[in-house]
């Protein structure tokens, strides 16, 4: 491996990086494009900008979703999922956006649509954000029903997050801006407020050509469920708008009018510092590939504010980095791997992750991990009993979590680290991180090993592909495993943004499970 | 001989403020005089002393105030008392000296037929009169026909042969006589293109009287003066001779004292000149004078004289150095047929520099109320000729911004720039009567609102990215992995603006550069050439506000559309029951026009009435309701097909 031409360097991630986002945020066919806005309709993206106060920036929410899914190998026929969601201000408030592309499959829901969508209104629901729903969606992709209809993270979840959201005070607001289908006519349905844009918005459970079907009426769309109806008889909806931009301003005049007060942030907040580095100097301190080590300090002195770290056991458990810093004003504490997990470093840990739950202070883990130390020595003083209490305490931590991947994340470490199972707040990967159980190298020799064919070479070169396909962070965010891969060079934006979203909802008081002893 | 250590100003607004700066710098003590409006008016507060006054034309409560404050002399500025006789008159009764002649030569100068007659003992041309009875053969046509008693135009011919004089003498008598009901004429010799061109003479209580050369305020409109400047263009040595003699003898012959004004209409086709009126006081543009002569005070000479000294001047010092012209600001919209302006001047950029004069009483944030003159300063260049002095106005006017207020600067900068004015002097050069001859939008357009549109818009976006300073959220357009997303204005329509970190970008796909942008002021290159504008954008947190923008002198306002407001197309024209009832009243027929918020009938229900208005203008097409008809809730009473949109629903 290490004779092979060098892999590349961080730039040229970063580039390849843009250049696929830049792609799937065309959205669907030229020609769908063209269809779209010659009706005098918004692009999706056009939508969104211009809901959010002007300026506004937008922190998208897996922009690569179902990346290299449902076609041929290397094709992406749903860019995005078909769906855009993110965090951006309306009126100077956070607020969660949803919105379809109708240009992408007419907008219809596949399973990664679907999750997408549940993942928005998680963001929503643990941050406090109202929601807004951008409708123009043939609702499920009715080939693969099994995969989006039955489940409990299913379709059906959408509506179900909508009532409990709703019912904890958080606005869901919906603007039907094309189809609305079926089970997606619930969208606006379940809506605190909802908007329609005439002769263009249509909301049915049923559709003509179902109508017809199961009752033999001849009926059009804008009959059936569009504005007029809508907004003069049936009720369904509240407001009419001439068009897209119309009833994006009406949209926002209904976020200028919840006046909910802003909370307080859970911490305190401070002036903002720039690091004394460029964020772009970060190219230059990472190496591309994950098996070259370097000291994680060069990327958190290019993170933080003013560059200052207070370090917490430096001496001590020195492959995990902790200590307190803050982010764009923000406090946070840092855990971050320099190095793989020893005893030491997981107890160093969770003690530091305690003290940033006893003070309220957000934890961001910086993951770049290969594992836990392995063999006997390490087994019989307990690393697992160690790892436990990191586990522990990561799993029950009440502050919010921010985890970036940014470079290796492997098996356990995983774990300890704050992985998509622990419930970071966000979770972002960088360009050259890579996400497996183990390495494939490991797994190839694991499986050769129990299968009896310890140096087969063509046994082990498919599971080695398997593992370099998989631990890709494109097929990673491809499936939502996280909310999405970012420049390095924009991780304190993100985490900036990242925290000041986190800061409209309270944190709790914190409790524990049982640290093994 | 007196001398003059307190001077009241009985005069307001740039004027008084000019005055001020003089017997300041002369260590003059100066009282203003004010009426209640003005009470923190710039000439108040730039005063040493100030009183309030019924009005700034009540002639006893200003002698009144400039005895008890114990001023030496009153100086009248121009306009309200600065002609009046009865003024100088109750101003030399109570011992106080007013800046100026006697009033008896105010009297005798403020007459016409006096002054016409003061003239011509003078040996002063004046503009050859016929008796209308006369054979018109004798006359040099073309003449002017006109009403003695007349004015607006009434009764007023321009008559070009003796043919038509008959006709026309009597059509303008039988005019006359409805109109003002005497049909007494007088003929006069018509100037078919003339120039106005006046000399400005000071003169002492000695009987010295010197002329400080011409000025040229041939662009008027309605007799309102527009550009003024010094000396008059393409007029010769001999000329300049002649005419300014003519006034230095005028004068003389009436012992003028004090700064004075000999107007003359000059025939562009003949060089011969007339003299018109004589005004007895300082004149709105003398700044063009004391600049085109070294810097002489006027107002210094005019005190000078009012103490009784001899005149500092020599005629023999005075020569023309280069070329001066001064431009009227006002607040008016000249693209809106001269309509008087009024509000507040939020916010007011004044051109300065070298070869630049303003005299203004305009400042941030003031009222602009149509109460007193409209004139809210004076923009004065002055070159080393005339081509370069014209190029430095259209410069200090481009750099002139009144926002909250329209003026006539943009049409100032228009006329400035354009070529009837350049060629005055010349062929094609524009007469007294060109402004209002020519159909202004047309000839002096005002600058399109297309960049304008840009100013405004990269102004807002930059506004907006100021929101958010200081947390992550600053609206920058941050995309992840992108560049920063377009910001989308709401100007008078959505305008996108591209922004890079580097002060470029692009506008509605149009390249901008940022040169400057500070204080309001904003540099660009817009599209490959440099704009520069003065830019106030008062936003909401949604980018939708106004921005005003004022470029080339013209002001700009864009306001976002109300998307919000209700839409009357909304309305589909069936006006319903909106609860069972009874009809009381039906007040239109089917066919019928009617107007919005017209009441078609009238619903008893509930015990409340309920008027059935038109909910725009247009015909009834429907009408289903009878007095005393019940009707139940959602019957179709009325209905209205929209003006202009009849057949189409």
């Amino acid at each position: 491996m290490s004779t092979q031409t060098p892999p590349p360097d961080l730039r040229s991630l970063v580039a390849q990086l843009r250049e696929r986002l830049a792609q799937v945020r065309l959205g669907g066919s030229e020609a769908a494009r063209e269809k779209h806005t010659s009706r005098g309709k918004l692009l999706v993206r056009d939508r969104v900008d211009r809901l959010l106060d002007p300026g506004s920036p937008f922190l998208e929410l897996s922009p690569l979703a179902a990346y290299g899914m449902y076609g041929a190998p290397g094709e992406t026929p749903v860019p995005s999922a078909g769906v855009v969601g993110g965090i951006g201000r309306i009126h100077g408030r956070e607020c969660v956006v949803v919105a379809n592309d109708a240009t992408v499959k007419g907008g219809t829901y596949y399973p990664m649509t679907v999750k997408k969508h549940l993942r928005a209104q998680t963001v929503a629901a643990e941050n406090n954000l109202p929601c807004i729903y951008l409708v123009d969606s043939g609702g499920a992709f009715l080939p693969m029903q099994d995969e989006v209809f039955p489940d409990r993270e299913h379709f059906g979840r959408i509506f179900f997050n909508q009532a409990n959201m709703s019912a904890r005070g958080i606005p869901q607001i919906a603007s039907v801006m094309g189809s609305c289908t079926a089970g997606g006519a619930y969208v606006p349905a379940m809506s605190d407020e909802t908007v329609i844009v005439k002769e263009q918005g249509t909301i049915f459970l049923g559709g003509p050509p179902l109508v017809k079907a199961a009752t033999g009426e001849v009926v059009t769309a804008e009959e059936l469920g569009g504005g007029e109806v809508h907004a003069r008889r049936s009720g369904v909806v509240d407001h009419l708008a001439e068009d897209d931009a119309h009833a994006l301003a009406i949209v926002r005049g209904i976020v200028d009018t919840l006046s909910r007060p802003r909370t307080a942030a859970p911490w305190q907040v401070r002036e903002v510092e720039e690091p004394l580095e460029a964020p772009e100097s970060i190219y230059d301190v990472v190496p591309a590939d994950v098996r070259t080590p370097y000291d994680v300090r060069d990327v958190i002195r290019r993170v933080v504010d003013g560059s200052r770290f207070q370090e917490f056991k430096a001496l001590y458990g020195e492959t995990l980095v902790c200590g307190f810093a803050h982010v764009w004003g923000h406090p946070v504490g840092i855990v971050a791997n320099n190095g793989i997990l020893f005893s030491e470093s997981a107890l160093k840990g969770a003690h530091f992750v305690e003290l940033c739950n006893q003070r309220g202070i957000p934890l961001v883990f910086l993951q770049n991990i290969s594992g836990f130390m392995v063999g006997r020595e390490y087994e019989n003083n307990g690393i697992a009993r160690d790892g436990a209490k990191l586990v522990t305490a990561v799993a029950c931590s009440v502050v919010p979590k921010l985890t970036v991947v940014i470079g290796g994340s492997y098996g356990a470490g995983n774990y300890g680290m704050c992985g998509r199972a622990y419930d970071p707040r966000f979770l972002w990967m960088w360009p050259n991180a890579r996400i497996s159980v183990m390495g494939g190298e490991q797994a190839a020799s694991v499986l050769a090993t129990v299968a009896n064919r310890p140096d087969d070479e063509d046994f082990k070169a498919p599971i080695r592909a398997q593992y370099e396909e998989q631990g890709s962070p494109y097929y990673a965010t491809a499936r939502l495993w996280d909310d999405g891969i970012i420049d390095p060079a924009d991780t304190r934006r993100v985490l900036g943004m990242a925290l000041a979203t986190c800061a409209n909802a309270p944190v709790p008081e914190p409790s524990y499970g049982i640290f093994r002893m | 001989m007196i001398q003059i250590r307190t001077l009241l100003i009985a005069n307001r607004g740039e004027i008084a403020l000019r005055v001020m700066r003089t017997a300041a710098r002369l260590g003059i003590r100066t009282v203003a005089v004010f009426t209640e409006p003005d009470a923190h008016a710039l000439h108040v507060r730039a005063a040493d002393d100030s009183v309030q006054v019924p009005s700034y034309l009540d002639v006893e409560a200003i002698v009144a105030t400039a005895v008890a404050t114990g001023a030496q002399a009153v100086h009248p500025g121009y306009g309200f008392l600065s002609e009046r006789a009865p003024f100088a008159r109750a101003l030399e009764a109570a011992g106080v000296r007013l800046v100026g002649p006697s009033a008896d030569v105010i009297d005798l100068m403020g007459r016409k037929d006096a002054a016409r007659e003061v003239a011509e003992r003078a040996g002063v041309p004046v503009v050859p009169s016929y008796d209308p009875e006369a054979d018109p053969t004798t006359f040099t046509f073309p003449v002017l026909v006109k009403a003695a008693a007349g004015g607006g135009g009434k009764g007023m011919r321009v008559v070009r042969e003796a043919g038509e004089y008959a006709e026309a003498i009597a059509a303008a008598r039988r005019e006359a006589a409805k109109a003002f009901g005497d049909d007494a004429m007088l003929v006069e010799r018509y100037v078919e293109r003339g120039r106005h061109v006046e000399v400005q003479v000071v003169g002492d209580d000695h009987g010295g009287v010197v002329h400080l050369f011409e000025r040229d305020c041939s662009a008027q409109r309605r007799h309102q003066k527009v550009l003024e400047e010094a000396p008059a263009p393409g007029i010769t040595a001999e000329l300049r001779h002649r005419i300014t003699s003519a006034a230095v003898d005028l004068a003389r012959e009436v012992g003028y004292s004090g700064a004075g004004t000999v107007e003359f209409l000059l025939d562009t086709q003949s060089d011969d000149f007339y003299f018109l009126e004589m005004n007895t006081r300082l004149q709105v543009e003398h700044p063009v004078t004391e600049a085109i002569c070294g810097g002489v005070d006027l107002v210094e000479e005019q005190l000078r004289v009012a103490e009784g000294h001899p005149l500092s001047l020599e005629q023999g010092d005075l020569v023309i150095h280069g070329h001066a012209i001064e431009a009227r600001v006002y607040a008016e919209d000249p693209y809106a047929g001269f309509l008087p302006q009024a509000g507040t001047a939020s916010l007011v950029r004044w051109p300065g520099g070298a070869g630049v004069r303003v005299d203004h009483a305009l400042e941030s944030g003031q009222v602009v109320s149509t109460s007193f003159d409209p004139m809210l300063g004076k923009v004065v260049v002055h070159g080393p000729d005339r081509e370069a002095a014209r190029l430095a106005l259209v410069d200090a006017l481009d750099r002139t911004s009144v926002l909250g207020l329209t003026t006539n600067t943009g049409f100032l900068r228009a006329l400035a720039a354009s070529d009837a004015f350049r060629d005055v002097g010349a062929p094609g050069g524009l007469d007294t009567a060109w402004l209002d001859r020519v159909d202004i939008p047309a000839e002096l357009p005002a600058p399109t609102d297309e960049v304008p549109r840009v100013l405004a818009a990269w102004t807002a976006a930059m506004v907006r990215s100021l929101d958010g300073r200081g947390t992550a959220y600053v609206a920058d357009g941050f995309r992840l992995g992108a560049d920063p997303a377009a910001t989308t204005v709401e100007l008078d329509r959505p305008v996108v603006v591209h922004r890079r970190p580097d002060d470029t970008g692009t506008v509605d796909g149009v390249e901008v550069r940022q040169l400057s942008a500070a204080d309001h002021v904003l540099d660009l290159v817009v599209d490959g050439t440099r704009v520069r504008a003065v830019v106030d954008a008062r936003l909401g947190l949604d980018g939708r506000g106004v921005v005003e923008v004022a470029h080339r002198g013209q002001l700009f306002r864009f306001t976002p559309p109300d998307r919000l407001a209700g839409h009357a197309d909304d309305h589909d024209g069936d006006l319903l029951a909106p609860m069972p009832g009874t009809v009381l009243d039906v007040r239109v027929e089917a066919g019928q026009q009617v107007q919005e918020g017209q009441v078609l009938g009238v619903l008893e229900a509930m015990k409340m009435e309920l008027a059935m208005k038109a909910p725009y203008p247009g015909t009834v097409t429907v009408v289903d309701a009878a007095v005393g008809r019940q009707v139940p809730l959602g019957h179709v009473l009325f209905h209205v097909e929209q003006a202009g949109q009849e057949g189409t629903a």
